[in-house]
C-alpha cells in the first residue's frame, strides 16, 4: 500500500486520492516520533551530563578556582601565603571627565602617602597608569564615589602573605610577573606555578606558632641590645626539618620597599660568621673520636696565653690553672682547646669540617645559600684558631646542622624547610660515633646547668647547649668591641629532639644584659624564652625528674672557691 | 447618584466602522486584510518562534564577548555585546520578513520560493567563480554588509519548489517526480561538496529524503536510500579528509579533539541551573561560541535545564506543525510544510547533537538561536513560508480533522 504514489496510475479516483493522504500522514508520524527520538536522547544526555558527568565539570571548575599559584602553608595547615583577586585602581586620563585638579586632590584625600603633585601628573598623563597596584577595598570605594569614568579597577591575582612579616625570610616574596624571587617562593616556584600540583597547597616545616615565639624572643632581644641584627633557628635533630628560622632585620613581604634590600637578606643561610666558641664542641668530639682524648680527666696547661708563630692564644676569663676536658668547654678556655686541637692535628680537624659541609654551601632546599670561607692557608695556626671558631666563617644553618648531628647520636643530615609528613627523613651519614654524641650531650648540658650557658636554662627543659662570643674582624684586626654573640643549644638533653642556635649581631651591653655583651648574657637567655615557650609547642614538656646523667663528669669540676 | 452617573458616561463603543471591520481590530469581526491574516496565522507557532527569538537574543548576549574578545586586539577592543547588536539589528530585519512572507497568499507564496529557487541555484552556481573564501571554505558571494550565502536561502525555496515538484504527480501521475526531484538536489550537493560544506549538504539531501518519504515512496526504496546514506558516509569517511578527521574524533577519540573537548567543558561546567548570565569562564575557551557551539554557552550560563527548555521548544514547535499538518489535504502544502519543518527540526536536532557530542562535529546554526545575519533572514523566509502555507481558515480545519483520521 505504501508504494501508490510511485506506482504509475493514470486513473485517479478519490479513493486513489484518500490513499495517498493516508500514506503521507502515516509518514508524518514516522517522522515526528523519529524527532521526538532524536530531542529524546538530547535530553537524556543533557541531564546525564547534569547527573553524572561530574569529572569534567569537576576539572572545568577546578581549573577556574584553581589557584594561579599554590599557597604556602606551615606544617598544621596554616596559610602562609596566599593568592587573592586583588583590586588595582587604574587611571585612563582621556576617559577623564572631571577637572584635573579637583581629582587630584580627591585622590590626595584618599592617598595621602602619594604628593598631589604626583597624583595631578597621573591623572593629566598622556597614558592610563596605576594610582594603585594592591589597593585596599576601602580605598576602590573611595575612589569609585569621585564617581569619574575615567578611573577602573581591575582584578589582578596578587600574592598575600597573612601573617605579615612572619617567616618573611622562609617565605620569600615574588617579583610583579609573579614569580618566586626569594625563599620557599623562589626555591619552588616551578612546583607552586605548575598547573598539575598548583591545586595543593605547599606545607612546609616550619610551625607558625613556634615561628612566633623564635621571632618575637630574638626581635625582643635585638631590641633591647640594640644589636645590628639577629638570627635564629630551631631544628629538628633526627630529620633536619626547620621548625622555625628567622633573620632580623626583618621585611613585610606584602609591601616591599626598595629601602629594605638589607633586610631581605636571611642571615641564618646567606650570611657568614666567625661563630667562635662554639665550634669547640664540635673539636672535643673529633678529639674524642680520633682517640686523641681519652679521658675526660686528662688535664691540659691554661695557666699562660699560648704563643704560637707569633700570635698569642689567650683566654677572656683566665683560670691560670690546668683544666680538664669538660672545664674546657664549661670555661670557655680558648688556649686548652687550642692544645686538644693542636694533639687532633689537621688532618682529622679538616675531615671532620669537611664531614659537617663546612666546606660547601649549607645543605638546604632554599636558593640563598652562601660559600663558606674555608682557611687558604691551612698551617698549625690554623688548626688551633678553628677549633675554637676562629679563622673559618660559615653560616649558622651550618652550625645548627652540625649540632644536631652532635646530639643525635652522630648523624649529619641535609635541612629543609619542608614538611617531611610521612615521608623516612633522610638516611644522613655518620660524622661522630655515637658513644661521643652522648659523651657530647653531657658535656653540653654541663655547660648549662654549670657553665657559661646558666642563663639558658629552663627549668625542666634539661637545656644544653655552649656559647659563642666571637669578635668580629675589622680594619687591623678583631674588635673587641663587636662581637657576634651565639648560643647553639639542644634540648632535652637526655634525648634531644631540636637544635635551637640564636645568634645576635653586634649586642651592645647595657642594662638588658647587666652591661655584658657575651653570648652567655645576651644568646643565652633568648634561649631559655625560646625553649620554654615552644617547647610544649613542639611536643616537649618541662619534667624537673628526668635529666641527662652527668654523674660521672661532676667529680672532675673543681668549684673550689667558685661558687662561694 | 452613582447609578445616575454610571449611565451618564457609558462609553461609546465602535462609532465609526469600515465595511470590513466591524469589530475592533484583530477580532473575530474584523475583516481586513491583517484581521484575516491574524486568524487564519497558526498563532501558537507565532508564539513558539518568538520565544525562540527571544532566547536567541539572550543567548548570543551570553557569547557575545567570547566572540568579541577573540576579535579584539591590544590596541583596539570591541565591544563585548558588538555581537549582540548585530543579532538586534537582524532580528529587526527578519522578524518583519518573516510577518511579510507569511502573509503571501498560499499560490503566491509557491510562486515566490519557486523564483526563489532559481535565483539562489544560479547565485550557487556562481559561488565557485566570485565566491568569497571564509575558513578554507568558498561559501559567500559578495562582500561587507551585502555578503551572503546563497546555500542558506536556497533552503527554504528548495523544500517548498521540491515539494511542488514532487506534487505533480498527483495532477500527472506519467511524470518522472522523483527522479527530477532526486537530479536537482544532486545538483545542489555537488555544488556544495565543492565549496566543501557537508553540513549543508546533508541538510539538503535529509529534506529530498523527507519529501519523498512523506511522498510515499515505498519503504523498500527507502531502505536502499538508507543503505546509500550509510555507504555514503563510509564513502566521506574515507575520501573527505574533513569528515574522516572529525569522525576519528567523535568514535575514537582521536586527533585534536579541542574543539569537541572544549564544547563538552563548557555545556557542563554550569551543572543544572548554570553559573548565572554572564558568569560563564569555560566559555572564553571555546572556539565558535556565538554560532555553532552556542548551545554550550547556554548550558554553561542557564544549565542543563535551559538546555532542555530550548529542546523541549524546538520539538513543541515540530509537533505542532506535524500534527496541524494531519488534517491538511492538499498534498503540496503537506510536502513543502514538511519540508520547511524537516529543515529546521534537523538542523536543530544535528546542532544539539554536535553539543552534546552524540553527532561529530560540523558547522550547523542552531535555527533561531545562533549569531548569523545571513542565517537568520533566510530562516526567517523559511519560518515566513511555513507560516504562510499553514495559514487556514479556523472553523474548516476541526471538521475535515475528525473526518480524516477516523475514515480509512
Amino acid at each position: 500500500m505504501n508504494t501508490l504514489v510511485v506506482r504509475p496510475t493514470r486513473v485517479r479516483t478519490a479513493g486513489v486520492r484518500q490513499q495517498i493522504l493516508l500514506t503521507a500522514q502515516q509518514r508524518l508520524m514516522i517522522l515526528m516520533l523519529l524527532f521526538m527520538a532524536a530531542f529524546f536522547l538530547v535530553s537524556m544526555r543533557l541531564l546525564y551530563f547534569a547527573m553524572f558527568d561530574t569529572s569534567s565539570r569537576n576539572g572545568s571548575a577546578s581549573t577556574a578556582f584553581l589557584p594561579a599559584r599554590a599557597d604556602i602553608v606551615d606544617r598544621n595547615g596554616i596559610p602562609l601565603a596566599r593568592t587573592i583577586d586583588g583590586y588595582s585602581i587604574r587611571v585612563v586620563p582621556e576617559k577623564l571627565l572631571n577637572n584635573r585638579q579637583y581629582l587630584a586632590d580627591e585622590l590626595h584625600k584618599i592617598f595621602p602617602d602619594i604628593s598631589r603633585a604626583e597624583l595631578l601628573a597621573k591623572v593629566s598623563g598622556p597614558r592610563p597608569t596605576y594610582i594603585r597596584r594592591r589597593a585596599l577595598p576601602d580605598q576602590v570605594a573611595a575612589v569609585n564615589a569621585i564617581g569619574d569614568v575615567g578611573f577602573d579597577f581591575p582584578r589582578e591575582k596578587e600574592r598575600l602573605y597573612p601573617q605579615l612579616s612572619l617567616a618573611a625570610h622562609v617565605l620569600g616574596f615574588t617579583d610583579a610577573a609573579g614569580h618566586g624571587v626569594t625563599g620557599a617562593e623562589g626555591a619552588f616556584d616551578s612546583r607552586l606555578i605548575d598547573k598539575a600540583t598548583r591545586g595543593e597547597p605547599l606545607a612546609l616545616s616550619i610551625d607558625a606558632r613556634v615561628q612566633g615565639v623564635l621571632e618575637s624572643e630574638l626581635g625582643s632581644a635585638v631590641t633591647n641590645l640594640e644589636a645590628i641584627g639577629g638570627a635564629g633557628i630551631i631544628l629538628d635533630v633526627h630529620t633536619g626539618e626547620i621548625a622555625a628560622m628567622t633573620s632580623l632585620p626583618t621585611y613585610n613581604p606584602n609591601k616591599l620597599a626598595p629601602d629594605n634590600m638589607a633586610a631581605r637578606r636571611n642571615a641564618v643561610t646567606h650570611n657568614l660568621y666567625e661563630l667562635g666558641s662554639t665550634f669547640k664542641p664540635l673539636t672535643v668530639a673529633a678529639a674524642i673520636d680520633a682517640g686523641t682524648v681519652t679521658s675526660m680527666a686528662r688535664r691540659y696547661d691554661a695557666t699562660a696565653p699560648l704563643a704560637i708563630a707569633g700570635f698569642r692564644i689567650r683566654d677572656s676569663h683566665p683560670s691560670n690553672r690546668w683544666l680538664n676536658v669538660p672545664e674546657t668547654l664549661i670555661h670557655s678556655s680558648n688556649i686548652t682547646t687550642a692544645r686538644i686541637s693542636d694533639e687532633l692535628g689537621r688532618e682529622n680537624m679538616e675531615a671532620m669540617f669537611r664531614k659537617l659541609d663546612f666546606n660547601t654551601r649549607p645543605k638546604i632546599d632554599l636558593k640563598e645559600r652562601a660559600f663558606p670561607i674555608w682557611p687558604k692557608n691551612w698551617g698549625r695556626l690554623t688548626t688551633m684558631t678553628t677549633g675554637f671558631g676562629h679563622g673559618i666563617a660559615v653560616t649558622p644553618l651550618h652550625l645548627a646542622s652540625a649540632y644536631a648531628a652532635l646530639v643525635n647520636g652522630g648523624i649529619y643530615r641535609p635541612a629543609t624547610i619542608t614538611k617531611l609528613g610521612d615521608q623516612a627523613p633522610p638516611k644522613g651519614r655518620r660524622v661522630f660515633k655515637a658513644a661521643t654524641s652522648a659523651r657530647m650531650r653531657q658535656l653540653l648540658r654541663l655547660i648549662v646547668s654549670d657553665g657559661t650557658g646558666k642563663k639558658a636554662e629552663a627549668p625542666g627543659f634539661r637545656v644544653g647547649g655552649k656559647t659563642g662570643s666571637a669578635e668580629k674582624p675589622g680594619a687591623g684586626g678583631y674588635r673587641r668591641s663587636s662581637v657576634v654573640a651565639t648560643f647553639a643549644a639542644a634540648f632535652p638533653m637526655d634525648n634531644p629532639r631540636y637544635v635551637v642556635l640564636v645568634m645576635i649581631d653586634e649586642p651592645k651591653g647595657n642594662a638588658y644584659s647587666s652591661g655584658q655583651r657575651t653570648a652567655g648574657w645576651t644568646a643565652a637567655p633568648v634561649v631559655s624564652k625560646v625553649v620554654m615557650r615552644a617547647g610544649p609547642m613542639l611536643g616537649v614538656f618541662p619534667d624537673e625528674s628526668r635529666d641527662v646523667d652527668v654523674s660521672e663528669l661532676t667529680p672532675l669540676l673543681w668549684r673550689n672557691g667558685e661558687d662561694e | 447618584m452613582d447609578n445616575m452617573d454610571a449611565t451618564t458616561e457609558r462609553p461609546v463603543i465602535a462609532t465609526t466602522r469600515t465595511v470590513k471591520r466591524r469589530g475592533p481590530r484583530l477580532s473575530r469581526a474584523d475583516r481586513t486584510p491583517l484581521g484575516l491574516w491574524f486568524w487564519e496565522i497558526d498563532r501558537v507557532l507565532l508564539l513558539l518562534v518568538s520565544m525562540l527569538v527571544a532566547i536567541g537574543l539572550v543567548a548570543v548576549a551570553a557569547a557575545s564577548p567570547v566572540a568579541a574578545q577573540k576579535l579584539s586586539t591590544s590596541t583596539a577592543s570591541l565591544d563585548p555585546l558588538y555581537y549582540f547588536y548585530r543579532q538586534l539589528m537582524w532580528v529587526i530585519v527578519g522578524v518583519p520578513v518573516m510577518l511579510g512572507v507569511s502573509m503571501l497568499p498560499k499560490p503566491q507564496a509557491r510562486r515566490f520560493a519557486i523564483y526563489g529557487t532559481i535565483t539562489f541555484l544560479i547565485l550557487l552556481f556562481m559561488v565557485p567563480l566570485l565566491g568569497t573564501t571564509v575558513n578554507g571554505a568558498q561559501r559567500w558571494i559578495g562582500g561587507g554588509v551585502f555578503r551572503l550565502q546563497p546555500s542558506e536561502f536556497l533552503k527554504p525555496f528548495f523544500a517548498v519548489s521540491l515539494a511542488w515538484i514532487l506534487s505533480l504527480r498527483l495532477h500527472d501521475q506519467s511524470l518522472p517526480v522523483v527522479p527530477l526531484s532526486f537530479v536537482l538536489t544532486g545538483v545542489i550537493a555537488v555544488l556544495l561538496m565543492g565549496q566543501p560544506d557537508l553540513g549543508q549538504t546533508v541538510i539538503f539531501a535529509a529534506t529530498w529524503l523527507v519529501l519523498v518519504l512523506v511522498a510515499g515512496l515505498s519503504m523498500r526504496i527507502m531502505g536502499m536510500l538508507a543503505a546509500t546514506g550509510v555507504v555514503g558516509i563510509i564513502l566521506a569517511y574515507f575520501f573527505y579528509p574533513v569528515a574522516q578527521q572529525r569522525i576519528n574524533i567523535w568514535l575514537f577519540a582521536e586527533g585534536d579533539s579541542f574543539q569537541v573537548d572544549k564544547a563538552h567543558a563548557t555545556l557542563t561546567a554550569g551543572g543544572l541551573i548554570g553559573t548565572g548570565p554572564g558568569a560563564g569562564l569555560a566559555k572564553f575557551q571555546l572556539p565558535e561560541a556565538h554560532t555553532d557551539y552556542i548551545f554550550s554557552v547556554i548550558g554553561e550560563e542557564f544549565g542543563m535545564i535551559a538546555c532542555i527548555a530550548i529542546a523541549i521548544l524546538y520539538l513543541a514547535i515540530i509537533v505542532r506543525v506535524l500534527v496541524r499538518l494531519l488534517d491538511e489535504e492538499d498534498s503540496f502544502l503537506i510536502l513543502a510544510v514538511a519540508g520547511l519543518i524537516a529543515q529546521f527540526g534537523g538542523q536543530a536536532t544535528i546542532n544539539m547533537a554536535v553539543n552534546t557530542q552524540l553527532f561529530p562535529s560540523k558547522g550547523m546554526t542552531l535555527p533561531f538561536i545562533s549569531y548569523g545575519g545571513s542565517s537568520f533572514i533566510a530562516l526567517s523566509i523559511g519560518m515566513g513560508l511555513l507560516l504562510s502555507l499553514t495559514r487556514r481558515n479556523p472553523y474548516a480545519a476541526r471538521v475535515s480533522m475528525t473526518r480524516n483520521w477516523n475514515k480509512k
